[in-house]
């Protein structure tokens, strides 16, 4: 199928596998960056030219699915503009990272059928760097102290209908954060910006 | 006739002779060749016998009287003759027989012989040709022999090699017998060694077995010793607890009258609980009351403060109506006017802004003015060169008026007062223009006033126009930031998350956990509260009971029920032991033993004549193992059986049964 996409360029319903699937391993790297999961419960597959970490926690990846699944089938219809990994303290509910990924979409792919003329190697070597330079950030961001769980917000259009299980929620904000922009990749169709916001070190 | 029958019987006669000669000649010549000779003799012989017969015949008839003579004679002798011959014949006859059977044999024989040489000749071929064969079987059995003969020799060669082996490994196994001769030897020693040994170590085994059983005799007599001591102590206890029980049972009718007391005062202490718990609840609502009322008060200060704020204010305000002079009572009219000033100001902001859109206009008006003027003076500029051009034409005109005459003077004429038409109309129109630039000028001297002031103001503008930009900047920025921290306009777009996330579930875990945590915490709080205080609050304890799980409260009492029934039992079956003993002991030895205080003993004896005479002993051991007695007024009557058994003797029990024996006799007799 992959060649199939090399030769035919990118379709509408390509870009969003792709973007989705992005997501999938970005997300599934963060939390083996940060800590947040155990170590030992993550396991190597070889993706985008690299190894990269997923979880075997069966439960951990059974949400991740249900989440890239509803991703896919909201950038396809072009209707979501951000994904966030919001990682907070357990003990004080307090926000001390936040991973938002911005999602700019061409809706006159809807329109017209034609495929898009982008390599798929292009694009995965896109993804290849943003994925390195998430491994990377672990070097400058603070030391997650206590226990640390996550959430996944979307920010899609207001005129959604919002899907059974899913429900409105706050955009939770760090209180004081510095901010570093990420690259970005685009598949002709979406394009997706980077950005880690943490929160300041309190002044020695 | 008879001689010629006589003739021609000797003729057969003869011929027959002839032919048995020639027959017998044949029979002879078998191998011989003369046969041939007597053959050609007998063809020489017949043809003179012809010759003689012919003769003869001649002779015959002259002799043949003579012969018949002869004939008679020669009849005889012939017959003779013939009886001789055919003697002769039957002889040779049988000669030729034998003679013949005797051919007849050689011939066999010869066929024999001749048989037996092709016999012989085929064996001899046979035997050829067998020794060919064995010649070349000798050959290959030679060559083989020979291989043989190598192969022999090269196992002779392995023989010899091997015999050195032999002899070598014979050599080996000699040392290896003399070395295993050895060993066995060494092995005998060892052997007579380890039976030695084992014999040593059955002996050792057999005294360590003594020894185990000795030790063990000792355990178990040291077990009974120790289990002896125990008894004796159990058994002082069991003395003393019988003392303090006497005591206690004394002390019985106290703890009664106390208890009584006790138990009013503990109702009463009860009563007083409760009031005291409702009077700390009342307290308790007082104190809040309190508090209440001094925020209240403390509200109240601030709220009286605030009035007399309020009070200035509206003094000023009052004032304001005074100093206005507006006619202002009340925050109606001062709103009224305020909505007054306000339409005012909406009024003079529109005049402001039909002002602003006027000056523009005039503005564009002057500007358009201004570029008609450039225009106006561009046009001008044209048209002074168009005179000039003209002018110059007019002269050109006028010199060809001069030039041609008169015939076309009236064209020429005409000519030019079109042309003059034109310059006039020209002039006209330049005049025009340049009246219309003065007043163009005259408008603009007028309206430069008010393009200052729309100058003052569209500097004003600019400047507010650019505080704005900055401003646009500045909250552009902001917006990036907060973009990049997450923000978002609430109108486009809206945050969705699922229900089930790993954030929600941890927190829940982590909230169930606190709340167990904090539950334990508290039953082991009321625990702890309760083992400090001590057993008798079995109140609280049931209510501990309720927080902690009722299965182990359960099992506890019942334990502990069950240990306070043994220990009843236990006292019960002392006791009852304790006077059993006591009392045989009373009645086999005769003396009732006391245990006055710690370590003395005191003996009465069951034949005493008097109540109280005893006898103390006092422990000078603390296991009891040695009696010391002590003077009392009966051990001052019994002296000497004191100095006999116990100052002599050392015996105490020899003391006590003769003492025993001294009383019952006096008994007996008294």
């Amino acid at each position: 199928q992959q060649l199939g996409r090399e030769h035919q360029g990118i379709t509408l319903r390509g870009s969003a596998e792709l973007v989705a699937e992005f997501f999938s391993y970005g997300i599934n790297s963060i939390l083996y960056q940060r800590g947040i999961y155990p170590p030992e419960t993550f396991t190597r597959v070889q993706k985008y030219g690299l190894t990269l970490l997923v979880t075997t926690d069966p439960e951990l990846a059974n949400y991740l699915n249900n989440v890239t699944e509803q991703m896919k089938e909201w950038l396809y219809k072009c209707i979501v503009q951000r994904l966030v990994v919001v990682i907070s303290s357990i003990e004080s509910s307090e926000v001390l990272e936040r991973w938002q990924f911005d999602i700019e979409c061409d809706k006159t792919a809807k329109d017209d059928n034609g495929p898009r003329e982008k390599s798929q190697k292009a694009i995965q070597d896109e993804i290849r760097s943003v994925i390195r330079q998430i491994t990377a950030t672990v070097t400058f961001l603070p030391l997650l102290e206590s226990a640390c769980a996550f959430d996944l917000l979307i920010y899609t259009d207001k005129d959604l209908a919002v899907p059974e299980k899913w429900e409105e929620s706050g955009p939770q904000f760090i209180a004081n954060s510095e901010e570093v922009r990420l690259r970005s990749f685009t598949t002709t169709i979406h394009k997706v910006n980077t950005t880690v916001a943490y929160k300041k070190d309190p002044a020695p | 006739m008879e001689d010629l029958e006589n003739n021609t019987t000797v003729f057969s006669t003869l011929r027959s002779l002839n032919n048995f000669i020639s027959h017998r000649m044949e029979g002879v010549s078998g191998l011989a060749t003369p046969g041939s000779s007597q053959s050609s003799l007998q063809m020489q012989y017949q043809q003179r016998m012809q010759l003689e017969e012919q003769a003869g015949q001649i002779h015959s008839k002259s002799q043949l009287l003579q012969v018949e003579r002869e004939k008679m004679q020669m009849e005889l002798s012939h017959k003779r003759a013939r009886i001789e011959l055919e003697k002769a014949a039957n002889t040779n006859a049988r000669n030729y027989e034998r003679e013949a059977d005797r051919n007849q044999e050689l011939l066999t024989r010869i066929k024999q012989y001749q048989e037996r040489e092709a016999e012989a000749e085929n064996k001899l071929k046979e035997q050829m040709e067998m020794n060919k064969s064995y010649k070349k079987s000798m050959e290959t059995m030679s060559k083989k022999i020979q291989e043989k003969e190598s192969k022999l020799a090269e196992a002779n060669e392995t023989i010899t090699v091997l015999k050195g082996k032999i002899s070598e490994l014979q050599w080996n196994i000699m040392n290896q017998e003399m070395q295993m001769t050895s060993q066995d030897s060494e092995k005998q020693e060892l052997m007579e060694q380890l039976d030695i040994e084992k014999k040593k170590w059955q002996e050792a085994s057999q005294q360590i077995q003594t020894l185990q059983a000795s030790q063990s005799l000792l355990a178990e007599y040291e077990q009974k010793i120790k289990d002896l001591e125990q008894k004796l102590s159990q058994q002082e206890h069991d003395a003393l607890i019988v003392k303090n029980m006497k005591a206690e049972l004394a002390r019985f009718p106290k703890m009664e009258r106390e208890l009584r007391q006790l138990k009013e005062e503990n109702a009463y202490f009860r009563e007083m609980k409760e009031n005291n718990g409702l009077l700390k609840e009342e307290v308790e609502g007082l104190q809040r009351k309190l508090e209440r009322y001094e925020k209240v008060q403390a509200q109240l200060v601030t709220v009286e403060l605030e009035n007399e704020k309020l009070l200035g204010k509206l003094q000023s305000w009052e004032k304001l109506d005074q100093s206005t002079g507006l006619n202002i009572r009340t925050p109606d009219d001062l709103s009224r006017q305020i909505v007054a000033l306000q339409q005012r100001e909406l009024a003079l902001k529109e005049q402001n802004s039909t002002f602003m859109n006027s000056a523009r206009m005039l503005e564009k008006a002057r500007q358009q003015l201004q570029e008609e003027i450039l225009s106006v003076q561009s046009q001008l500029l044209d048209e002074k060169k168009k005179r000039e051009h003209q002018e110059a034409l007019v002269r050109r005109l006028q010199k060809r008026v001069v030039l041609l005459t008169k015939a076309q003077l009236s064209q020429v004429l005409e000519e030019v007062g079109s042309h003059k038409q034109r310059a006039e109309m020209l002039e006209v129109e330049m005049k025009v223009l340049k009246s219309q630039q003065c007043t163009a000028e005259q408008s603009t001297v007028v309206t430069k006033e008010e393009v200052d002031t729309l100058r003052l103001k569209i500097e004003e503008l600019e400047a507010e126009r650019s505080k704005l930009a900055e401003e646009n900047r500045s909250l552009e920025m902001k917006l990036e930031k907060l973009t990049l921290q997450g923000d978002y306009d609430p109108s486009r777009t809206k945050v969705l998350h699922l229900s089930m996330n790993p954030m929600s579930l941890a927190k829940q875990q982590r909230k169930e956990e606190q709340q167990q945590l904090q539950e334990e915490c508290e039953r082991l709080r009321e625990l702890v509260r309760v083992l400090k205080g001590g057993g008798s609050l079995s109140g609280e304890l049931e209510g501990v009971g309720a927080f902690q799980s009722p299965q182990e409260v359960a099992e506890l009492k019942k334990q502990v029920e069950s240990a306070e029934l043994k220990n009843q039992r236990l006292k019960e079956v002392f006791q009852t032991k304790i006077q059993e003993f006591r009392k045989v002991c009373y009645t086999l030895t005769g003396y009732q033993i006391d245990i006055t205080t710690e370590n003395q003993y005191r003996l009465s004896s069951i034949y005493a004549e008097h109540q109280g005479d005893c006898l103390l002993f006092k422990a000078s051991s603390s296991s009891g193992g040695k009696m010391q007695l002590l003077e009392t007024e009966f051990s001052r009557t019994v002296r000497e059986l004191i100095e006999l058994h116990l100052l002599r003797q050392d015996s105490i029990p020899a003391f006590l049964s003769a003492l025993t024996l001294d009383l019952f006799s006096r008994q007996t007799i008294a």
